[in-house]
């Protein structure tokens, strides 16, 4: 009995290393080679434990500890066939026996050399109806999974027998410490294998809870890269979001940025030149993860003021005072049950670094700014992090990620313009805008970046649109509008149309020619380049009367066209109504408003 | 107004299906794939279907059946796109499929059998046969050969093999691998060797060849650079690209960590923590938001190539038995996605950075240092010229440049050296005969004036240095280049 339990012994062991160790070195003509003698082994082992190859063990009935003893033995030794099964691609064969080492330990199932090995085999059975598409049968196998650990920790909590630790000698047993470690370990991966479950099933919000717990749990035990972790959580910050959670992005940005540092310092640019090239590697992918979670920081707060502006946008899209002060009161009232609220999210951290999460966020609001002091303050922590992004994103080497990142920046300034009452600054902002976006659009070469270059065009286009609009503002409320201002409104007017020609002549031909229809993705901006270039010919203030009908016909032909391309293109209708309407209207208006300056120029001469 | 060319044009996706091979007959998997050539479709059916389940059918710009012979591929899918990246296009051929459905052998075939010769052989034959019968152009190839393996580019052309590169963005030029080494190349033998030798540095880096590249890619680029007199009496280069690109076989590449491009299994689980990125990733809403990028090489390498400036075929390869339905469902799903990839193709067309540009500016200059100690003169080279334009009809312009020799040699070096340089001149002649020896054989001749004047020139040894470089720039232009 002694020797064939010995014997038993080392064939599991065996088995385990050919599985997990020498398998890794199969030839690829024979990639299961290892796979299929660790087979062998665990079926020799089986025999020794005296159970024929078919009836299953289960229909002996002993009872006490031996009893138990000799189920989990097979256990282990059934859930190590049926895993090594399904890794060979033999689902059915696996599942046999995933479901045979469940069934052994059914009514052992939370007993402390049991419960671990059960939870596992329901995991692999997860992961097994997964692959078969089976989705619902694979939640069904995990949650069971998930519920059991609870129970188990509920009810017991004693650190468990890990499955190996059948077939080693009493003097081999793991510590208590390990055992906790192992069995922790097993019940992340349920929790994570659910998170997935519930990806596939859509029920998002859930995946993300289960990731966000598979995360904290990483921390809790221990068993994490820094940097990985930060990464992930910073990504996960995103999801919140999409989905307006600021309070949780925010607790995901902060860990990020906690756990990150953890990895070490991560030193400039310049410092890193000086150390030696795997050295200079490790830091400039440390430099570079900074920088992604950086820019997740900056996408918190554009979204954060994005939002904040979208609740406070009146029809016209200016900042509406009476939903201002709506908004403030309503904050106030909402403010005690929010700290409610967070008690139940759940929450990163062991104590020692809870409170270092905690200052983080203070760093940052996480509730909307109501008014242009808060929007500013959310406003320079997302430019600190746009210059913490640029340190290692710069345009030479990095061009398209730069580029997203002064394009963020412009978007930071384009919103906190909403919340600035004086239209003056306001246009200093947009200037602000159009002196980061114009350099980097001159050197991009539209061979390669045709899509970021139309971007840039199209959005320095609008920028000039918009302070021309608030010169016009400003000029309207003067009593006479001096020179200087009737001056910079037509620069600014001529700028705003050289750029959304220039985003048209991006859509020529080779040969140069406009093309008869527009590709889906051009349809719209095409169209609004057209129609916001007719609206600027328009507003060219000039007292010459000659001049001013050159500018009216140059307006009607853009307009027209315009009208046409949506009569010969139905399809474009749509994705221009309101335009469209107006662009109508003004093809009926303007010739009779150039006859009449016409009338007038021939009375005068 | 109707303007002919188009902007933007799909992905162009062909399906190729191998034989059922012997292990799969004996063991007596099924046929699952059938394919109806005209249609361009491929009907799988599943060997688990449910009763009822309908076989699934999708349908491609061409399907080649386990009858094709390589030459089909190549003269209806492959030669079309080659011909453009000689006029000054980039194009991409991509293979993707599982391990053992015969990518390497659409890329590559056998190279030691005419009608077995892959994509790629193929190809060099077409570009340099395509160059010697051209006129009226300079063409200069040149070579690069990399691998993604793990996410680390290495370049198989380097002897420093340990050497990791970068991958990196400029402004004016794209994307681009930092000290990606290149070889010009005049002929097909000589690029053959190129390929040759890379092949050889990966197959010296690793004990396990197949299960190494089947989880790695490689991707062979061939840059086309041609120079043409304009209508406008300019000079124009056009830059055309070629990627050949042999991917890791799709069932590595979950493994691998190319992301977007192996399609997600709909429901499968995985298995390892250092997934949790990707599932967390997926549940991101990409609109205003950032996802931390995600380490994708040759995503990265090849966005000019799916959604850009680039003309794009892709290969989908599979087998016919039952036993990797999913897989091969997998596969056609994938790239029945890939057929709504648009490019925007564009002739290249007088880039800043071309060699072609750089050589000629340098010759330009080597030759005006070279007129200044004497040894050539302005006449001369104008000439010459005119003679390349009238390639084939040259014995007047071979007077003509000996009247011009006769004359600067008088100038330069007196009676003793014209003895010297009519025999010279004899010696040119017969090499004239010898239209392929032109370029070369010239410099030669330049080297042997040069050799002459020895005594006469102080200079002797920095003029020496100057024509050797010259020679060399000179010898890495193709023949049409016959200056």
């Amino acid at each position: 009995m002694a020797d064939s339990w010995n014997l038993a012994c080392d064939s599991y062991q065996r088995a385990i290393t050919a599985s997990e160790i020498e398998s890794k070195t199969d030839p690829e003509n024979e990639p299961y080679r290892s796979k299929y003698r660790a087979r062998e082994l665990l079926r020799e082992v089986r025999a020794l434990l005296g159970v024929e190859e078919e009836g299953g063990g289960g229909s002996r009935e002993e009872d006490g500890d031996a009893g138990r003893l000799q189920a989990a033995r097979l256990a282990v030794t059934e859930f190590r066939l049926g895993v090594n099964h399904t890794e060979t691609e033999e689902l059915s064969a696996g599942e046999e026996h995933l479901v045979r080492a469940v069934r052994l330990l059914e009514r052992y199932r939370l007993a402390h050399d049991c419960v671990s090995v059960y939870i596992q085999a329901q995991n692999n059975l997860g992961i097994l109806w997964a692959d078969r598409g089976e989705i619902i049968i694979a939640q069904t196998y995990l949650e069971s999974a998930e519920s059991l650990y609870c129970h188990y920790m509920k009810k017991s909590g004693k650190p468990p027998v890990d499955p190996d630790e059948h077939f080693t000698s009493e003097e081999k047993r793991l510590t208590e410490q390990e055992r906790a470690k192992r069995f922790e370990k097993v019940y992340t991966h349920t929790l994570y294998y659910l998170a997935q479950v519930y990806k596939h099933l859509k029920q998002d919000e859930k995946a993300a809870q289960y990731c966000h717990t598979t995360l904290q749990r990483q921390l809790e035990y221990d068993g994490y890269n820094p940097v990985e972790w930060a990464i992930n959580a910073a990504t996960l910050s995103q999801y919140y979001l999409g989905k307006q959670c600021y309070m949780e992005a925010r607790h995901c940005l902060a860990a990020a940025d906690v756990v990150f540092s953890k990895a070490g310092q991560v030193p400039s640019s310049e410092a890193a030149k000086e150390t030696d090239e795997a050295e200079q590697e490790r830091l400039d992918h440390l430099r570079q993860k900074k920088a992604e979670i950086a820019r997740c920081w900056v996408k918190y707060c554009l979204n954060l003021l994005a939002d904040a502006r979208k609740k406070l946008e009146d029809n016209i899209g200016e900042l509406d005072i009476d939903l201002q002060e709506e908004l403030k009161a309503e904050r106030k009232k909402q403010e005690d049950e929010k700290e409610k609220g967070r008690k139940k999210a759940v929450l990163f951290g062991s104590s020692d670094i809870y409170d270092s999460i905690l200052a983080v966020e203070e760093k940052a609001e996480c509730s909307l700014p109501l008014d242009f002091k808060e929007a500013r303050e959310v406003f320079l922590v997302g430019q600190n992090y746009i210059n913490e992004a640029k340190e290692y994103f710069q345009l030479d080497g990095h061009v398209t990620d730069h580029i997203e990142v002064i394009q963020d920046h412009s978007a930071l300034f384009k919103v906190l313009a909403f919340f600035e009452e004086d239209y003056e600054r306001r246009c200093k902002m947009h200037k602000r805008r159009i002196d980061m976006l114009e350099p980097l659009c001159k050197e991009l070469n539209p061979q390669y970046y045709l899509l970021i270059c139309r971007q840039l065009q199209f959005e320095i286009a609008d920028t000039y649109y918009e302070m021309m609009d608030l010169k016009v503002a400003i000029g309207n409320k003067l009593d006479e509008m001096d020179s200087h201002t009737i001056k910079k409104i037509n620069s600014l007017a001529q700028s705003a149309i050289k750029y959304y020609e220039m985003f048209l002549d991006s859509l020529r031909s080779p040969d140069k020619k406009f093309p008869e229809k527009l590709e889906d993705d051009v349809l719209r901006p095409a169209l609004v380049a057209k129609f916001h270039i007719a609206r600027l010919y328009g507003k060219l203030i000039t007292a010459d009367t000659k001049k001013q009908l050159e500018n009216m016909q140059t307006s009607l032909s853009h307009y027209t066209f315009v009208v046409d391309y949506c009569a010969n293109h139905e399809e474009a209708i749509k994705s221009v109504e309101t335009e469209l309407e107006l662009t109508k209207e003004m093809v009926a208006l303007l010739p009779a408003r150039m006859e009449r300056l016409r009338v007038q120029v021939s009375s005068f001469t | 107004m109707c303007s002919k060319t188009k902007s933007s044009e799909a992905l162009k996706v062909v399906v190729r299906c191998r034989p059922i091979n012997r292990k799969e007959d004996a063991a007596g998997y099924d046929r699952i794939v059938s394919m109806d050539i005209k249609l361009g479709q491929v009907t799988i059916r599943n060997p688990r279907a449910n009763p009822g389940e309908l076989p699934k059918t999708f349908t491609f710009d061409a399907v080649y059946d386990a009858n094709s012979k390589q030459a089909d591929l190549y003269d209806e899918t492959v030669r079309p796109l080659i011909d453009s990246v000689l006029q000054g296009f980039n194009g991409t051929i991509f293979a993707y499929g599982q391990t053992g459905t015969g990518k390497t052998y659409t890329m590559q075939g056998l190279w030691a059998e005419a009608d077995k010769r892959g994509v790629i052989p193929n190809s060099f034959d077409h570009i340099f046969t395509h160059i010697s019968r051209s006129q009226n152009q300079q063409y200069l190839v040149r070579a690069s050969y990399l691998e993604i393996y793990q996410e680390e580019i290495r370049d198989l052309l380097c002897k420093d093999q340990t050497k990791k590169l970068e991958l990196k963005e400029n402004p004016e030029s794209g994307v681009y691998i930092k000290d990606l080494s290149s070889f010009v190349t005049k002929n097909v033998k000589e690029i053959e060797h190129v390929m040759n030798l890379g092949n050889q540095a990966r197959s010296v880096a690793c004990t396990n060849m197949n299960e190494y590249s089947s989880r790695s890619h490689t991707i062979f680029v061939i840059t086309i650079e041609c120079s043409e007199l304009g209508v406008d009496g300019e000079e124009h280069i056009r830059v055309g690209k070629l990627n050949l690109v042999d991917l890791a076989g799709s069932e590595r590449q979950s493994k691998s960590g190319v992301n977007g491009e192996r399609p997600k299994e709909a429901s499968k689980i995985n298995l390892s923590l250092s997934a949790l990125g990707n599932v967390i990733s997926a549940l991101v809403d990409g609109r205003s938001t950032h996802i931390p990028y995600r380490d994708s090489k040759l995503t990265r390498l090849l966005q000019d190539s799916l959604g850009g400036n680039a003309k794009t075929i892709m290969v989908a390869t599979m087998g016919p038995a039952s036993h990797h339905f999913d897989e091969t469902l997998s596969t056609l799903r994938f790239a029945n996605r890939a057929k709504n990839i648009k490019n925007k193709p564009r002739i290249n067309e007088d880039p800043k950075d071309t060699l072609l540009r750089e050589f000629q500016e340098e010759i330009a200059r080597l030759k005006a240092q070279l007129e200044k100690r004497g040894m050539l003169s302005k006449k001369r080279r104008r000439n010459s010229r005119r003679k390349k334009s009238v390639d084939g009809d040259n014995v007047p312009e071979t007077e003509a440049e000996e009247d011009n020799d006769e004359n600067l040699i008088e100038k330069n070096v007196g009676n003793y050296l014209k003895e010297q340089a009519e025999r010279l001149q004899q010696e040119k002649a017969a090499i004239q005969d010898d239209h392929s020896l032109l370029a070369d054989e010239k410099i030669k001749m330049i080297e042997e004036k040069e050799k002459m004047m020895d005594d006469l020139t102080k200079e002797q040894k920095a003029t020496e240095l100057l024509a050797v470089k010259f020679k060399v720039i000179l010898k890495n232009f193709l023949l049409n280049f016959s200056n």
